[in-house]
């Protein structure tokens, strides 16, 4: 019994990698690692992602862009923590077709690491 | 003979073949026409009482401070819902071209500057604008409170007038709006082409003319025209410098959506606001995350194509005569013309005679016909 509860009090923790509810991409670097999730993606309609990073980080920016174009989107992600390193970033839109690459921007102890993950939208 | 003639046939046929990533990007400009979606941020969108309130204030001169500018007079049915001129002039010549209605409810940002975000709020622009229609709030209000029918029509559809004259003048332009919503334009020989390929109809792809066909294959191959025309209504709804100069007169320039953005986000009519009639405010996502920056500067919103033949002349200043100059315009575009730290789209596509013939033929086969709107005859009075 004892035991029973010392794991679930660990369990957000070590499962912080992990989204509930299945599949997700995933970016590491040698420190740290992103999971990420994002409905269907469709061209023109706004989208959340879902994430969560490990370790997690004092701050987090989510962009995306374009690299072959040289461009961004038209607009601002904004993140809000849910708590045990996981994040939602909602008001993204992808506004083309074509590589889009994510940027998961990642703030600890002074230190910005960014990791990028691409993706292709016909 | 015979035999070399059907070699030639089947090699001019296959060059003209469409692979299955042609055919996705076909397939992604239809089908046409949409479903209608009711806009949640107009509590009387897809209202027939609303729409034939908001089709006699279209054609309503009194909305307009002398009593002569009505909507309908830079927004012509017969054009497309658009005026052919290249600047409209309302009271007094403005900066822009007058763009299309036809399509509207399926954009995201109204004007060439996407300066707002609903129909409604694009709505009030023109009728306040001293340029334009120069006309009030008061006057707006004392219109609808004063003349019988329309204070009749607006009473059904909205119920007794505010006392505020900016609420009247809201709820007109939220009629104006579920009229304009009804303004679709119809189905195009490349929509029964688009709708063949897609089956694998043989004989339904054949009847599409070879030319357009060939312009087709540009516009989703050497031309990536489909990276910003993109969609059923050929437009991704969003802004780029097309390398069409902003100088609207010596001295003075035309910002776009540099600008478009600022006014939006002060607008007290925006989706941010009180007037929108979605609660729960999820039609503002794009206006609480739109994003200002400098490359915004000289960017024009993306027009659809359809009855694009109908609407010359083009571009947002209307400097470009013909659908040929368009072309013409992409062909030979200078990179040095774009934004230094702007988005790398743009190319000279360096079309050959023939390639610019076929392009055109596409983009004609884009139109309707035109002309189908009929204005209702009003027989039924409103007491």
């Amino acid at each position: 019994m004892r035991a029973g509860l010392l794991l679930a009090f660990l369990a957000p923790a070590a499962l912080a990698c992990e989204l509930p509810g299945g599949a997700a991409q995933q970016v590491k670097s040698a420190a740290t690692t992103v999971v990420y999730r994002t409905p269907a993606l469709k061209l023109g309609a706004h989208f959340a992602v879902e994430f969560a990073v490990c370790p997690a980080p004092e701050s987090v920016r989510v962009d995306a862009w374009m690299p072959d174009h040289r461009h961004g989107m038209n607009y601002k992600p904004t993140v809000v923590a849910l708590g045990g390193g996981r994040y939602r970033a909602e008001g993204l839109m992808f506004h083309m077709g074509g590589r889009w690459e994510f940027v998961f921007e990642l703030r600890s102890g002074g230190r910005t690491e960014r990791l990028a993950h691409s993706v292709r939208l016909e | 003979m015979k035999f070399w003639f059907g070699l030639l046939l089947t090699a001019v046929q296959s060059a003209h073949a469409f692979s299955d990533a042609d055919v996705r990007a076909v397939a992604a400009h239809g089908p046409w026409p949409p479903a209608f979606k009711a806009d949640p941020s107009n509590r009387v969108s897809g209202n027939k009482e609303a729409i034939d309130l908001g089709e006699r204030l279209f054609f309503e001169r009194r909305l307009s401070s002398n009593g002569e500018h009505s909507c309908s007079r830079c927004h012509l049915p017969e054009r497309n819902w658009t005026d052919g001129e290249a600047r409209a002039r309302g009271l007094a010549l403005t900066d822009r071209n007058t763009p299309s209605l036809a399509n509207v409810r399926l954009a995201r940002w109204f004007g060439w500057d996407g300066a707002h975000d609903s129909l409604w709020s694009q709505g009030m622009r023109p009728i306040l604008d001293p340029r334009e229609m120069g006309s009030s709030a008061a006057q707006v209000a004392k219109l609808v409170r004063v003349d019988a029918d329309l204070s009749c029509r607006y009473r059904r559809v909205f119920g007794a007038p505010a006392s505020e004259d900016e609420k009247v003048l809201v709820d007109v332009a939220k009629a104006l709006a579920a009229f304009q919503e009804t303004l679709v334009s119809g189905r195009t020989a490349f929509d029964v082409f688009r709708d063949a390929l897609v089956k694998g109809d043989k004989a339904g792809i054949g009847k599409y003319p070879e030319s357009a066909r060939r312009g087709l294959q540009i516009f989703i191959g050497k031309g990536s025209c489909n990276t910003c025309h993109v969609g059923p209504a050929f437009s991704n709804g969003e802004f780029h410098d097309t390398g069409v100069p902003f100088f609207i007169e010596p001295g003075r320039v035309d910002p776009g959506r540099h600008e478009g953005i600022k006014k939006l986000l002060s607008s007290r009519y925006n989706l941010l606001g009180k007037y929108n009639d979605d609660v729960a405010r999820s039609s503002a996502t794009g206006t609480r995350h739109v994003v200002l920056e400098h490359r915004n500067f000289g960017e024009f919103k993306t027009s659809s194509l359809r009855n694009l033949a109908l609407t010359a002349p083009y571009m947002h200043n209307g400097r470009l005569a013909t659908l040929r100059d368009v072309v013409n315009h992409y062909s030979t575009i200078s990179p040095d013309r774009l934004h230094s730290d702007g988005e790398a789209i743009l190319k000279p596509l360096k079309l050959s005679e023939q390639e610019t013939q076929d392009l055109v033929a596409f983009l004609e086969s884009l139109q309707d016909g035109g002309g189908r709107y009929r204005r209702r005859a009003f027989v039924e009075d409103c007491r």
